[in-house]
């Protein structure tokens, strides 16, 4: 306990103290990165908590967002006055009343029905946004700005990422605070045994209602914060990529795991930092990590790291440590062989290079890749990706035996010195 | 984080001779900030390719303030939210103008953090200069100091079809407005409306749908049917446009299209014969290009000039020109004064001269008015169409009254 | 922003729009249901969810672009759905078996992960913008004419060729051995198995089929509509509507709701209606108008979003669909 509530605190002392020796850019995407975090946090709330998939929580995430500007609006014109720092609270007041409020239909059902509720919801407000110009601002969207407030000007990103980072540790605290009470406590249970959460005289409905109410309510801070961020909505805020991006931070970080969807959002945000405008395909990639996990870490990388801190003193690196090393090798050969056959494909595939052919009259520039130059049709060019997959898919079955057995043997020693603890759910945590 | 185009840049000084990294000089920024992924990438290439085109050019002849002008490029992933998280990159990188134009609704983002961020750093402004968003809010409600359009708007476009048609007796007297349900949709509704009395027409009937979802016009056309209008005027582009056309050739309704963007690339080879005798109205015309420059555009690109790439290639020679009346002696690049000197710079083209209105810097450009003609000197789209040149109006018969929601606040 | 009171103007339009937008909107629905069909089925078997299903739409749609651009229209049309099909058996035995342990909600998720790689894929090779996917030109006659508006011969083809599946599924379902089987198969899995019958070859093969139908349709509907790398997308949600208000695992009810649908959104721009006109009924028109906001949007310009409150009250109703039989 002492040793992650440490390990908590560096986390914040550096998420405090590095950003102001980083570029714009840098504090900018580390705001994305928190603003993402506390979506998923809030969005886990509900599947991960309640057993409750949602495919539309871009609804409360936009709602917040909507909400946030028409007070920075409001401000603006001097119709209002309020505090900048404490403008998510608008957010989290139009998250929570509209999160009630669909919340109350939406859990009548349960399992993919309510996953289908959910969508209709967020699905209903992106096609009527871009017509209805007083509240969502048409198609453009509203826009306003930061007011100067307390002596701070809120003009530099700098300050909006240390407002982001207030709320979001703060929310994450609340969220945390909330497992821990015996209202969070029943909510597990609901996702059990709903059965049995009803048997023992709890209204199930009104307690789902008041989860997502709640879920809806960080997701609209979340919304919030990105409002203050970019000072702009539109309706794209509630299109189902956004309700997209959140399922799939949250798988990737682990749903299972307290911070897991922390892990996912920020793993990803920074990813698009630095590749989005390196390669284009990062939305593949991003893809097929997650189809990636979903097949062999169902419970993501959190799960990964808390099956680690659970049998820390039961790992014997001297078997772990090759395997791990053999692993990593195998995954570094397929990644490449991917990497590089995607982005040779996407360079050949590319109207620019169509453009570079045509103005040689149809021959085939060399492309280039990695700060090297590669001929299309030059075996060279084909045998290193051919290469490296070889190689991965050769040590690729030896790696899983040698991963499995060195985790056996974990697993044995943990069976053999079986504490009063029971053995931590595996499997099926994600069932609705 | 950069773009690739930069490596070009520093190649180009080096070919020059300039001292790697360029000594103390501080070397002009171009950020371009355009869908380089998602629906309307190749639009965002085209400008970005033009943009470059000139700039090479400037660099070939000394570049600017010492060093050779810098592009890098943004990829705002096709959304507004995508933009604001660039410019902030932009900003970040230094950069002092930043380039865009593929949407009015993304436009309209950019415009307004370039004014937040000129308000809360002083000293260190950013301009906007607008490439193709025509949405008239840019230069009216939205307008400021360090926002520049360089292209036409819906009532120039309007004006100019209703009266050269007119003329060709290709107008009629009752005329259908269908267009897309934002900003610029309904500008050119009520463009359309309003300029009815000159053209002697009535509009029979208005639609404003969907924009970029519909899959299928025929409901569309079986309504345009029942109106029965002799021109449809439409500021529709891209898939809107093209199924538009599409349906209603299927449908074998014999109307004439009054169009805006009929001249992206692909609209001819994918309407194929039903686009032939349709109208469009737009900033540039190959055909009455005769001073060489679609020849040597084709030698620097490996293409001929289309769509919006002449509209760039005169913004960017409009700043060119501008930053030739600035000198900065090597030292600290002032966009304030380069936007001062924007304002007065004025460029000739083969269709006739380019300058910018100073009250709400929309570009005073011509018009030229084309129709899809069979077998022209440039056929598009590797097709036996083109456009053949029906009127060219020149830019100060071509602008309108600056709009009276514009309130510009200038620098001192 | 003044608009006139209006009296519904549907009754006004003269016949030849309803005829006309009647046709269109019978071959949208047919259309939507060869997509759904498939969707359904899965669904009403497997207990799974499909996000990927409008994907293979699109990939039908590809596919037989490019055998048509290289090779021959009809061959597309032939090897697309075959293809695709193959593609949905593989993604059956080898990535959905695989997670089938972790529940329905896990495989809710791997099939969403794949429309999301499906989409970039496309994106990677054909490009963002919309492929030039086209007809052949002597398809492109008028089927008849009818008050001087052609009417496309390649939209009745659409229609045939959905009418056609949906008999051929019909027959395979209620006439033959396997159609028992697999109807054994999603009523009680349990008993089927017990029974000798191998219910995860059957669970595939629906998958296949349904997979190819999507396949089909998108290598027919891709010629005529947009073929572009947001299809998927685009359908997709109108494709979970049909479902959803059909009856999740109805067949019948995913074509009644499909031809509903279709003659929706055929209609739909021709209405004027809006709330604003419904309350100058009861005399509440200019306050209304004066509100603005929703009290003034018409229908037309919300034919997009009225499909999704459809679903909304279907699954707060009356989840079961039109014709669904089960929770």
């Amino acid at each position: 306990m002492l040793a992650r509530v440490a390990a908590i605190g560096v986390v914040l002392a550096v998420l405090i103290a590095v950003p102001p020796l980083l570029g714009i850019g840098w504090q900018n995407a580390m705001t994305n990165m928190l603003i993402a975090s506390l979506f998923a946090m809030a969005f886990n709330l509900l599947i991960g908590q309640a057993g409750l998939l949602s495919f539309g929580h871009a609804a409360f995430f936009g709602v917040g967002a909507f909400a946030t500007l028409h007070l920075m609006l409001a401000i603006e014109d001097r119709s209002v006055s309020f505090s900048t720092p404490l403008l998510p609270l608008a957010g989290a007041a139009a998250g929570f009343v509209i999160g009630a409020f669909a919340g109350y239909f939406a859990t009548i059902r349960s399992g993919v029905y309510f996953a289908l509720v959910t969508l209709a919801v967020a699905e209903l407000l992106h096609s009527l946004a871009p017509h209805w110009d007083g509240l969502f601002g048409g198609e453009a969207g509203l826009s306003s700005m930061r007011m100067p407030w307390g002596g701070l000007s809120f003009g530099s990103t700098l300050e909006v990422y240390y407002l982001a980072l207030g709320w979001t540790a703060l929310s994450i605290l609340l969220l945390w605070a909330y497992t821990r009470t015996p209202f969070g406590r029943l909510t597990l249970a609901l996702r059990d045994n709903e059965q049995r959460v009803r048997f023992m005289g709890y209204n199930a409905h009104a307690t789902k209602v008041i989860v997502f109410a709640i879920s809806a309510m960080f997701s609209g801070i979340a919304g919030a914060l990105l409002a203050i961020s970019n000072e702009t909505a539109n309706y794209s805020l509630f299109s189902l990529h956004v309700s997209a991006q959140v399922v799939l931070h949250t798988f990737v970080g682990g749903s299972t795991v307290f911070l897991g969807p922390v892990i996912g959002a920020s793993v990803f945000t920074l990813f698009a930092f630095f590749v989005s405008d390196v390669t284009r395909s990062w939305l593949l990639y991003q893809g097929l990590v997650f189809v990636l996990i979903m097949l062999y870490a169902p419970l993501g990388i959190g799960g990964l790291v808390q099956a680690h801190m659970q049998h820390w003193s039961r790992l014997r690196w001297p078997d772990l440590a090759p395997a791990y090393a053999l692993a990593g090798a195998v995954g570094a050969c397929l990644t490449g062989a991917v990497v590089f056959l995607v982005e040779a494909l996407q360079i050949v595939f590319s109207p620019e290079y169509a453009a570079a052919r045509r103005r040689l009259d149809g021959a085939w520039p060399p492309i280039e890749l990695f700060g090297l130059e590669w001929q299309v049709f030059s075996p060279v060019t084909w045998i290193v990706p051919s290469l490296l997959a070889a190689a991965g898919l050769l040590l690729l079955p030896h790696a899983r035996r040698k991963l499995r057995e060195s985790w056996d043997g974990v697993l044995e020693r943990a069976e053999a010195e079986r504490t009063a603890e029971p053995e931590p759910q595996l499997a099926g945590a994600v069932e609705p | 984080m950069r773009g690739k185009s930069l490596g070009l840049a520093m190649g180009v000084a080096m070919a020059l001779g300039w001292p790697a990294g360029a000594g103390h000089a501080e070397a002009l920024k171009i950020g371009i900030i355009e869908s380089l992924s998602g629906a309307q990438t190749s639009t965002g290439r085209l400008f970005a390719t033009a943009a470059q085109y000139v700039v090479n050019d400037i660099n070939k002849n000394g570049g600017f303030n010492g060093a050779p002008i810098e592009i890098i490029e943004y990829d705002n992933a096709g959304g507004t939210t995508g933009a604001a998280d660039k410019f902030k990159q932009a900003v970040a990188d230094g950069v002092h103008v930043v380039l865009q134009g593929a949407s009015s609704a993304i436009a309209g983002q950019v415009t307004e953090d370039v004014r937040k961020h000129n308000i809360r750093n002083p000293g260190n402004e950013v301009m906007f200069i607008n490439l193709g968003a025509e949405a008239l809010e840019l230069t009216g409600d939205k307008c400021h100091f360090y926002h520049f359009r360089f292209t036409t708007t819906a009532p120039m476009r309007v004006n100019a079809l209703v009266n050269a048609m007119k003329k060709a007796g290709d107008l009629g007297k009752r005329v259908y407005a269908i267009n897309q349900n934002y900003s610029w949709g309904r500008d050119m509704e009520d463009a359309t409306k309003a300029a009815a009395k000159t053209g002697g027409y009535e509009v029979v009937e208005t639609v404003l749908h969907e924009v970029n979802k519909i899959q299928d016009f025929a409901p569309f056309v079986a309504k345009i049917k029942t109106a029965n209008p002799d021109t449809v005027i439409t500021g529709n582009w891209s898939n809107d446009l093209l199924l538009l056309m599409k349906a209603t050739g299927d449908a074998g309704l014999k109307v004439r299209f009054a169009t805006t963007f009929l001249d992206q690339v692909g609209n001819i080879a994918n309407g194929g014969q039903t686009v032939l005798g349709h109208y469009i109205a737009h900033p540039y015309n190959i055909e009455a290009d005769d001073k060489g420059f679609p020849e040597a555009y084709k030698a620097a690109t490996g293409h001929l000039p289309v769509y919006i790439e002449p509209q760039t290639v005169n913004a960017i020679r409009t700043l060119g020109k501008a930053l030739k009346g600035v000198d900065f002696k090597g030292g600290e690049v002032s966009v304030t004064e380069i936007a001062k000197a924007l304002e007065k710079a004025s460029i000739e083209t083969a269709i006739g001269p380019v300058s910018v209105r100073a009250e709400d810097h929309q570009a005073i450009l011509p018009v030229v008015v084309s129709k899809v003609v069979e077998n022209p000197k440039y056929p598009v789209d590797g097709t036996k169409l083109g456009f053949g040149v029906v009127e060219t109006i020149p830019g100060p018969k071509a602008i309108y009254p600056v709009q009276g929601s514009c309130k510009m606040d200038r620098p001192s | 922003m003044h608009r006139r009171p209006r009296i519904p103007r549907a009754k006004a339009q003269p016949m030849e729009f309803l005829i006309i937008s009647a046709l269109n909107g019978v071959i949208y629905g047919l259309l939507l249901f060869m997509v759904s069909s498939g969707l359904t089925l899965i669904f009403g078997m497997m207990g799974v969810l499909n996000f990927a299903h409008a994907s293979f739409y699109m990939l039908g749609a590809y596919i037989a672009y490019t055998i048509a651009t290289t090779v021959d229209f009809w061959l597309g049309l032939l090897v697309a759905p075959i293809l695709v099909g193959l593609l949905g058996i593989f993604i059956e035995r080898y990535l959905l078996r695989r997670v089938h342990s972790h529940g329905h909600a896990h495989e809710l998720l791997l099939t969403f992960g794949l429309a999301f790689i499906f989409e970039e894929l496309i994106k990677l090779f054909y490009g963002d913008f919309p492929v030039n996917y086209a007809m052949p030109d002597y398809l492109r006659f008028a089927g008849f004419t009818i008050y001087g508006t052609d009417y496309p011969f390649y939209r009745l083809f659409i229609g045939f060729v959905a009418v056609a599946m949906f008999i051929t599924l019909y027959l395979l379902l209620s006439r033959t051995r396997a159609g028992l089987v697999v109807r054994a198969a999603e009523r009680l899995p349990a008993i089927a198995e017990s029974l000798g019958h191998n219910v995860p070859f059957v669970f595939m093969g629906v998958f296949g089929t349904g997979a190819a139908f999507a396949g089909l349709a998108g290598a027919v509907a891709g010629a005529f509509f947009p073929t572009n790398p947001n299809m998927a997308l685009e359908l997709g949600v109108i494709v979970f509507v049909v479902v959803v208000v059909g009856g999740l695992g109805s067949l019948e009810g995913s074509l009644v709701a499909s031809l509903l649908i279709g003659l929706f959104s055929s209609f739909a721009v021709g209405l004027d209606w809006s709330l604003a006109g419904l309350l100058s009924w009861v005399g509440l028109g200019d306050w209304a108008r004066s509100v603005g906001g929703v009290f003034t949007l018409t229908l037309s310009s919300i034919s997009g979003t009225v499909p999704f409150l459809l679903m909304l009250i279907v699954l707060l109703v009356r989840p079961a669909g039109l014709m669904g039989e089960r929770n």
